[in-house]
């Protein structure tokens, strides 16, 4: 347990760097760990990770590595297959998360754990034990409201935390599991909705939780971080460790080459410059509405010119979602105007885009993209299903060999590993689902693709090869609206880009302009300087 | 006089659907539906009368109560270790239900398809100003607040509602997620079973293969209706008893049934249930996880 | 990305290995059902066992009375046919993603208006068939239709709606058969319909009549709709995924509509099946006794039949086996009509929850190999 007798923390400056490979004793170990999942996965091969009290421990590998797995078994809600853990020199057995926080081990989701409909204070004291009589909750009130000055982590406690920002979902996730008395607190890609800045607030944070004693494993993939909090790493790969050495010294380079191995991340296709500049998507003054009735998107202009990748940055949830949705045809354009090619495509469907030239990636593949129990088979004609080239002579019928024919042709020119044209959607890896649904996409000759976070959860292969179709796509003199929270993404891909912060543009950069601290700002809704309205 | 009745009757018929729906809004408040409510209602109808047959009205109702929990446990079980299919379950529930208790009336007293409970096994009324009152009508308010208190202000309540919105966000803070489903699925069914005892050996006193005559699927609808706040069962199954009740007496009453024909009459609850869930109340959000298997990874 | 030529030999062997797939697939749903269909004929033994039947007398009875001759053979069909049509109601609406429970009502209401048609629309018998069937689907459509416009407008749950659209349904036919369709004649039935509206018996002394082949082209028409037309394609994208059929160009509101329709026709023949299909009465019996509750049983068909027409076909003859069979097991064993319900019902409870195999399977594997592991297991205990 941290001892909470000691000053506030705040102030960076008092962590000192422990770490086993620096002799200090270890506390917690987790010897040669494997992971076999029922349907045969090997998720984790004998992995060792060796930690000191106080530590800052960065797991770090790329997405599909084990990481999670890793974390999941440490904090008991996944079954270990093999291995013992210790904790303290004593084994020690992890049912479930109960038995993890017994031993004062606890998680903090990339996905939150929070129950959307209760407040923070019910959030924070859910799963504790006693009643919730009047005087226990302003018990549990006047402790929660202490770990929040103690801490720093500053979160209003009566409101539902699904109208609270991402970012103060996350800090009261943090009180949560620091409620239960942890000593090993375990942060899954903390950083991934955070903007640089509210990034550089959690880390502060965490080193004053560190100087108190309190052990964190950071898991991620952002070398950046590593190199900016922790004092040793360990990095996984393919289910096995491939590094662990201590932060200090280390490079960007040197982690980076553990953690994609000899595949190195391939630079993108050079882009062809184009002669002729002409529109294929013009917005003027789109208002769009969100599921609960606000301004999502608020009076948006912007063109995409034909040959180019047009990015929009900025952190999830500040209304690239509707944008997207309401130019693809799933959502109601509530005032302005979208043209494509110069046709105006308000009040027109998604079969109506499509006939018009448009071809849409979404954001989310299971949710739309895909149906996840047909088959990949199935699934290469979703959309395109009711064309007449899939027809037999009678009418209404599918001809089932012409689709088979023109999905192996699918399958076969993106790439897609299946073990079989049967074989359900939801049974192949992110990756190649995702390059099923780009080929079928791409296979539309559209002019223009709108592709929502098109590598999102994917690994280094798939994401270059998504990558390139994006950048032959835009060689091809086609019109590409890119949305992404990646910000290196954007950078590697977009001829411009735009940052899109509550619902409104507020800037578009050329190329020229690209700068990440900039962006960063204007991602956190920092315009030149001054916070936007 | 028709008031007095008229009040008692909606009463007596608001006990086994607010009953059922108190146990069921518990139930899907922790993420288990069960579709099965009637077929439940029916055989702890059936298992009442030989508990009161020999022991008395308590060994009946106590027999009912049992029975609906050991077959809320295995709805349960279903539901939650074997990640089943709810309504499959349920279904199945139901139409064993119809076998098992038109069986075990021809077992049990050799006549088939009816059997009345004789006066001495039933549960004794008490005498109010408006008339004879079943104490089922007491305890039916009593287990609402019950169920409201422990939804509302008790740590389990909390643990409740937090497997049926994000099981996966109550499973990372500790909190037994299978186990405390599995409590809901059994706390449903023996409210169920309750229900149907009261049916049996108090309010109808007797048992046929169809005595719930659909009030399983009306305790459904008075869930819909009370957006999961026992209280609002409680009105759910007035409005709803209130005419079933009404259709009751209206088809013994001679006059009536010369202008309406008493099938119409008869057809009354199921109309008002139709209207009421598509009208007054309109959509509303069940917990977001509610009748979906929970699965790590 | 450069397209990769295309490597035929790695073709085939992509499709050789789809092939195997698919046969171990259908393989394994098989086993899944005649597992489910074992545990629900043992319960059933047991309760016969615990009531001091003799079970086994009992399942004799139900095989001779299902298989034993070519009359019992024929009223194994014709107890099916009606099933083959209301499992379809369930099926069909369950690949579209919703829990039809309405079969039984929309069938009362086409067998009403099948006596009502067929009594009075007097024509070659052909046609007079075929009207009496086409006007009890449109009844059974129209009577659908409600509870697919309260879903789609007002968001109630169609098993709520449905129930109560039966309990309708099952009072207004109450009310026809007692006050217009009835046969100043007998008290216990409705008028008879026409000779011309009448199905004859296909085997003499046994009710299966042509109507079999009604249910059955029914469900190939289903089975082809939902695998070989665009519009199947888009319902069963409806029933896994609606977001993805908006996202295909397509409104899942107006599949799920079509699937409500296409299943009230399914339904409403069914009780025209029973009407003009079922030798000798041609009529429906006051208490409505002769449909029974086969909407119900069509449930049960439905999931035994995995949802799939064809299985369905598979499923409505094993359930009407055992209706048919069910009375001469009454007959050698005593043993009450009722009781198939009870191995019904079991029956789909055990399929309610498919992972209980691969779990049983599991905890044996881990009992076989704590045995063997005894002494480590030993150990750590000491410890």
């Amino acid at each position: 347990m941290p001892d909470r007798s000691a000053p506030p923390a705040g102030a960076a400056g008092q962590y000192k760097p422990v770490s086993v490979l620096a002799g200090a004793p270890p506390w917690l170990e987790m010897r040669g760990i494997t992971k076999v999942y029922p349907s045969g996965t090997r998720a984790l091969e004998n992995v060792d990770l060796v930690l000191a009290k106080g530590e800052i421990h960065g797991l770090l590998g790329e997405n599909g590595a084990g990481k999670s797995t890793l974390m999941k078994i440490l904090s008991g809600i996944l079954p270990l297959t093999s291995g013992r853990i210790l904790l303290g020199g004593r084994e020690i057995q992890l049912r479930s998360t109960h038995d993890g926080l017994a031993h004062g081990i606890g998680m903090v989701h990339q996905h939150f754990s929070l129950v959307p409909t209760f407040n923070a204070l019910d959030n924070i004291v859910l799963g504790r034990g006693g009643n919730l009589s009047a005087p226990e909750r302003a018990a549990a009130r006047a402790r929660v409201k202490r770990l929040m000055e103690e801490t720093g982590l500053h979160a209003p406690l009566d409101v539902p935390v699904e109208l609270l920002p991402v970012g103060t979902q996350q800090r009261i996730e943090i009180l949560k599991t620091l409620d239960r008395n942890v000593d090993l607190l375990i942060l899954d890609e903390p950083t991934a909705v955070l903007t640089p800045q509210e990034t550089d607030q959690l880390f502060d944070v965490l080193r004053g939780l560190a100087a108190r004693g309190t052990t964190i494993i950071l898991i991620t993939h952002k070398l950046r971080e590593v190199l900016a909090l922790t004092s040793a790493v360990t990095v996984l790969r393919s289910g096995r460790v491939v590094g662990n050495r201590l932060t200090e010294g280390a490079t960007a380079q040197d982690l980076a080459r553990m953690m994609v191995g000899t595949e190195r991340m391939p630079d993108v296709k050079p882009r062809r410059r184009h002669e002729k500049v002409e529109p294929v998507l013009r917005v003027a003054g789109l208002t769009v509405k969100g599921d609960s009735g606000q301004d999502a998107v608020k009076n948006v202009s912007f063109e995409i010119n034909a040959g180019e990748i047009f990015a929009i940055a900025g952190v999830t949830g500040n209304g690239q979602s509707e944008l997207i949705e309401a130019l693809t045809g799933l959502r109601p354009i509530a005032s302005g105007r979208a043209y494509l090619l110069g046709q105006q495509i308000n009040a027109k469907g998604p079969r109506q885009l499509y006939r018009m030239g448009l071809a849409h990636v979404p954001e989310d593949r299971h949710r739309l993209g895909m149906v996840g129990q047909f088959s990949v088979l199935e699934n290469s004609i979703l959309g395109v299903h009711h064309e007449p080239r899939f027809r037999r002579g009678l009418p209404g019928t599918l001809h089932w060999g012409k689709v088979r024919r023109y999905a192996r042709e699918l399958v076969h020119r993106f790439q897609v590993v299946t073990p079989s044209l049967s074989a359900p959607m939801r049974s192949l890896s992110g990756g190649n689902q995702q390059k099923l649904v780009v080929g079928r996409e791409l296979s539309k000759s559209p002019s223009l693709v709108v592709a929502g976070q098109p590598t999102r959860g994917l690994d280094v292969a798939a994401t270059a090869a998504i990558r390139d179709l994006l950048v032959d796509i835009r060689n091809e003199g086609k019109g590409v609206l890119l949305v992404s929270a990646d910000l290196d993404e954007v950078l590697a891909l977009a001829d411009r880009i735009a940052v899109m912060y509550e619902g409104e543009i507020l800037a578009v950069l050329e190329q020229d302009q690209f700068d990440r601290e900039r962006i960063g700002l204007l991602m956190g809704g920092v315009r030149d300087g001054s916070a936007a309205g | 006089m028709l008031f007095a009745s008229l009040v008692l009757g909606a009463l007596h018929a608001m006990v086994p659907l607010t009953i059922t729906a108190t146990g069921e809004i518990l139930s899907e408040r922790a993420g288990v539906v069960n579709i099965g409510l009637e077929g439940i209602l029916l055989i702890s109808a059936w298992t009442a009368v030989i508990g009161a047959e020999s022991g008395g009205p308590l060994v009946g109702l106590l027999a009912g109560v049992v029975t609906g929990a050991v077959l809320g446990l295995v709805h349960g079980i279903i539901a939650v270790y074997f990640r089943g299919d709810q309504t499959v379950s349920g279904v199945g529930l139901n139409i064993l239900a119809m076998g098992v208790v038109a069986i075990g009336i021809v077992d049990r007293w050799g006549a088939a398809g009816f059997h009345r409970v004789e006066r001495a096994f039933r549960v004794p009324s008490l005498s109010t100003p408006l008339g004879a009152m079943s104490p089922m009508v007491i305890v039916t308010i009593l287990l609402a607040a019950l169920t409201w208190y422990l939804l509302k202000y008790t740590n389990l309540g909390l643990k409740i509602q937090a497997c049926g919105e994000n099981p996966a966000a109550a499973d990372a803070a500790g909190v037994r997620v299978e186990r405390v489903r599995l409590f809901g699925a059994i706390y449903a069914g023996a409210l169920t079973g309750l229900a149907g005892a009261y049916l049996s050996v108090d309010w109808l006193a007797t048992i046929t293969d169809g005595l719930p005559a659909g009030r399983g699927f009306i305790a459904l609808a008075t869930v819909v209706f009370s957006r999961l706040n026992p209280w609002l069962a409680v009105l759910g199954g007035l409005i709803f008893g209130f005419f079933d009740s009404l259709g009751l007496i209206a088809s013994t009453s001679q006059e009536l049934t010369r202008i309406i024909p008493y099938q119409f009459i008869q057809m009354m609850p199921y109309v008002v249930t139709l209207f009421v869930v598509a009208g007054v109340i309109g959509r509303f959000r069940s917990p977001a996880a509610s009748g979906q298997p929970y699965r790590r990874e | 990305m450069d397209p990769r030529p295309v490597d035929p030999q790695q073709l085939q062997a992509m499709a050789r290995r789809e092939r195997v797939r698919q046969v171990r697939g259908a393989l394994g749903s098989v086993a899944e059902i005649a597992i489910a269909l074992v545990i629900g004929l043992g319960v059933g033994a047991l309760v016969m066992r615990a009531s001091g039947y003799n079970w086994l007398l009992a399942y004799r009875g139900l095989v001779l009375g299902a298989f034993g001759d070519q009359w019992a053979i024929a009223d194994t069909l014709a107890s099916a046919t009606p099933l083959i049509l209301t499992g379809l109601v369930f099926g069909l609406s369950a690949r579209a993603g919703y829990f039809n429970i309405g079969a039984q009502g929309q069938m009362v209401i086409g067998a009403v208006v099948a006596v009502a048609v067929g009594a009075y629309f007097s024509a070659p018998p052909w046609l007079a068939v075929t009207v009496v069937f086409l006007v009890s689907g449109l009844a059974g459509a129209v009577w659908a239709l409600p509870a697919a416009f309260l879903k789609a407008t007002r968001g109630v749950h169609e098993v709520i709606s449905t129930i109560m659209f039966n309990w309708i349904a099952h009072y207004t036919a109450l009310y026809l058969v007692f006050n217009v369709l009835n046969d100043p004649r007998s008290a216990e039935r409705t008028v008879r319909v026409l000779p011309g509206a009448r199905l004859g018996a296909l085997v003499p002394g046994a009710d299966m009549t042509s109507a079999l082949f009604v249910a059955v082209a029914v469900a190939i028409g289903i089975y082809w709709l939902l695998w070989h037309s665009p519009w199947g394609y888009e319902m069963r994208i409806a029933g896994l995924n609606p977001s993805a059929l908006r996202y295909a160009g397509a409104n899942p509101l107006w599949s799920v509509n079509l699937t409500f329709i296409l299943a009230g026709v399914a339904a409403g023949i069914a009780g025209a099946t029973q009407v003009i299909g079922r030798p000798p009465t041609y009529a429906l019996y006051g208490d409505l006794s002769n449909l029974g509750d086969l909407g119900f049983d069509g449930i049960a068909v439905a999931l035994i039949g995995r949802n799939h027409p064809l299985g369905i076909i598979a499923a409505a003859v094993f359930i009407g086996a055992m209706g048919a069979g069910a009375r001469m097991m009454q007959i050698m064993a005593g043993v009450p009509l009722d009781m198939v319900r009870i191995v019904h019902g079991t029956v789909i409870i055990a399929l309610a929850a498919p992972e209980v195999w691969s779990l049983l399977g599991k905890f044996l594997g881990r009992l076989r190999a704590e045995r063997n592991a005894a002494p480590a297991h030993a150990r750590t205990l000491q410890r």
